[in-house]
């Protein structure tokens, strides 16, 4: 095992104190919500685990192909620690949605696009750690990873597109709106709150998906390693 | 006036954010573990191949 | 003469070392054409996929009539989903069963060693594998009409069903094909196949539904396009990744 690398340490410093940061502006700094009080602070951590957790799918998805052209298993596992990390992240992200809904809309879960997707695309990720527990050949095992990742990626969004077709109520909080939705409208303060909160989540998944990756190389030399003494 | 309206949601708030600390802290927590049972099986092994090596070499060259 | 010539345009390695004269390449057609036939004529000697497929099928209406209480006014808006759950089920029954035939029986590895083009195993096993839902839907069709009375023999829901199926069998081959080559094997297609299906089979959903109830076209032609959409695109990701999933 190489030595921890001096960036890293700093980066997970770094991260701890971005999150302290982003903690403080998201509870105390950025000023209570009128309509839905206390809880909207939720949102802050909502979103940033959201965009990270979306980041990382595409992340995966473009290492995948990555991998299928090059065949190095460096890309590979910069994809499994993309999508270990944003399964993390993505499940906060759920649950945090379904904290908030429940004073907001007054139930836990409604089966509105965004939600379904979200939930369809924490799914496939399962399916992916499922896959590629079910094989042996670590040769193998990245190949059929980097092709459901890259089916999943490509899916998800479709689905998305398809599920919109049937109801939706979830707020829009970046780009157009339609007419007939709520839209959340941020003061300055939430907005620094807001954006803080997308670049600490940003940070400290560089810092994890880094960890993983190393990870992985740790465990691809103990696997070697004991192929090595069983022979 | 407008405060009055505004529903006590705060016990939300907490869980939220009790949640969220705590599911990273678990993820963080488990990438220590399984990088500490690594490290160890690694060197498990490695000084296993190591007696291999030194079997190997003085009977009998391989 | 000719056959030197076109093994020498052929600029793909061969995948035997016999010598490249004898190889015959027959066309890409051809060869798909050939494993569709080699799959149904193993199916019409036995009927094993298809009677499993179909049987399923019905049990499966069966329970939905008692779970939903399939009552006249239900009926209307539950049909076509319970068509799809029906079909979806049916359709990874089929998948599972003919991936693992070609498995068990050392087939694939005959396929493999073939002298043609991966894709043509894919486009092989994809088509075959949509005859065989496609028969359990024409089956199954009628019998649901007749069952509950309403008219499912129409030319449009046909075609909605048809695309469906297309985009189905498209994705559950590819990952048919990996999910035999597991450990876990036919308890992991579904979970691999459900989520990244999800679009077709919603769309279809709403696709049939919005065509049952009578409603303006402009409300079916959306998921119908996205279902255009779906096909095209994973059926061409699938010809491209084929290769990399039974790559030995």
């Amino acid at each position: 095992m190489q030595n921890k690398p001096v960036l890293l340490t700093i980066l997970d410093a770094a991260s701890i104190i971005v999150l302290g940061i982003a903690t403080y502006l998201a509870l105390v700094f950025a000023p209570t919500e009128a309509v839905m009080g206390q809880v909207q602070r939720v949102f802050y951590f909502h979103i940033g685990t959201a965009w990270v957790g979306l980041l990382g799918f595409v992340i995966a998805a473009v290492a995948g192909v990555a991998y299928l052209i090059t065949k190095d298993s460096r890309w590979d596992r910069f994809e499994v620690a993309a999508v270990e990390v944003s399964t993390v992240f993505f499940f906060i992200t759920i649950v945090l949605g379904s904290i908030w809904a429940r004073p907001a809309w007054n139930t836990w879960w409604t089966w509105d696009p965004r939600l379904t997707t979200a939930a369809i695309t924490e799914l496939i990720y399962i399916a992916y750690f499922m896959l590629r527990k079910g094989i042996e050949d670590p040769e193998k095992r990245a190949r059929f990873g980097a092709v459901y990742t890259l089916l999943g990626g490509i899916s998800a969004p479709i689905t998305f597109m398809v599920i919109r077709l049937f109801r939706t109520i979830h707020p829009i909080v970046i780009g157009s709106a339609n007419a007939n939705q709520e839209k959340m409208s941020m003061t300055g303060d939430m907005k620094i709150a807001f954006f803080f909160g997308l670049f600490a989540f940003t940070v400290i998944f560089i810092d994890l998906i880094w960890h993983r990756i190393r990870l992985g190389s740790l465990e691809e030399k103990v696997e070697q390693l004991k192929l090595k003494v069983s022979m | 006036m407008l405060l009055e309206t505004t529903p006590d949601t705060s016990g939300y708030m907490i869980a939220g954010y009790v949640f969220s600390f705590v599911v990273m802290g678990i993820y963080v927590f488990s990438m220590y573990l399984r990088n500490a049972n690594l490290k160890r099986d690694a060197e498990t092994l490695e000084s296993l191949q190591a007696e291999e090596a030194k079997k190997a070499s003085s009977p009998k060259k391989k | 003469m000719m056959d030197k010539k076109t093994a020498t345009i052929d600029s793909r390695p061969q995948t035997m070392n016999r010598p490249s004269s004898i190889v015959h390449r027959p066309s890409f057609v051809k060869a798909t054409l050939a494993i569709v036939q080699k799959d149904l004529s193993a199916e019409f000697r036995s009927f094993e996929l298809i009677s499993a497929m179909l049987v399923f099928s019905l049990l499966v209406i069966i329970i939905f009539n008692f779970a939903l209480e399939l009552d006249i006014k239900v009926r209307e808006s539950v049909t076509s989903g319970v068509l799809w759950t029906t079909f979806a089920f049916a359709g990874t029954l089929g998948l599972n069963r003919s991936m693992s035939v070609e498995k068990d029986r050392g087939c694939m590895d005959g396929l493999l060693l073939a002298p043609v083009d991966r894709s043509v195993i894919y486009f092989g096993k994809a088509i075959s594998n949509l005859i065989f839902m496609l028969i359990v839907e024409v089956i199954v069709l009628p019998v649901y009409s007749m069952l509950y009375n309403v008219n499912l023999f129409r030319l449009d829901l046909l075609g909605v069903i048809l695309l469906g199926s297309i985009g189905y069998a498209a994705v559950g081959t590819l990952l048919s094909t990996m999910s035999a080559q597991t450990r876990t094997r036919e308890v992991l297609l579904p979970i691999l196949l459900f989520p990244v299906a999800m679009p077709v089979l919603l769309a279809s959903v709403k696709a049939c539904n919005g065509l049952l109830t009578g409603a303006e076209f402009s409300e079916v032609l959306t998921p119908l396009n996205l279902l255009i959409v779906y096909d095209v695109i994973f059926i061409a990701i699938a010809f491209m990744v084929f290769d990399f999933v039974v790559e030995e």
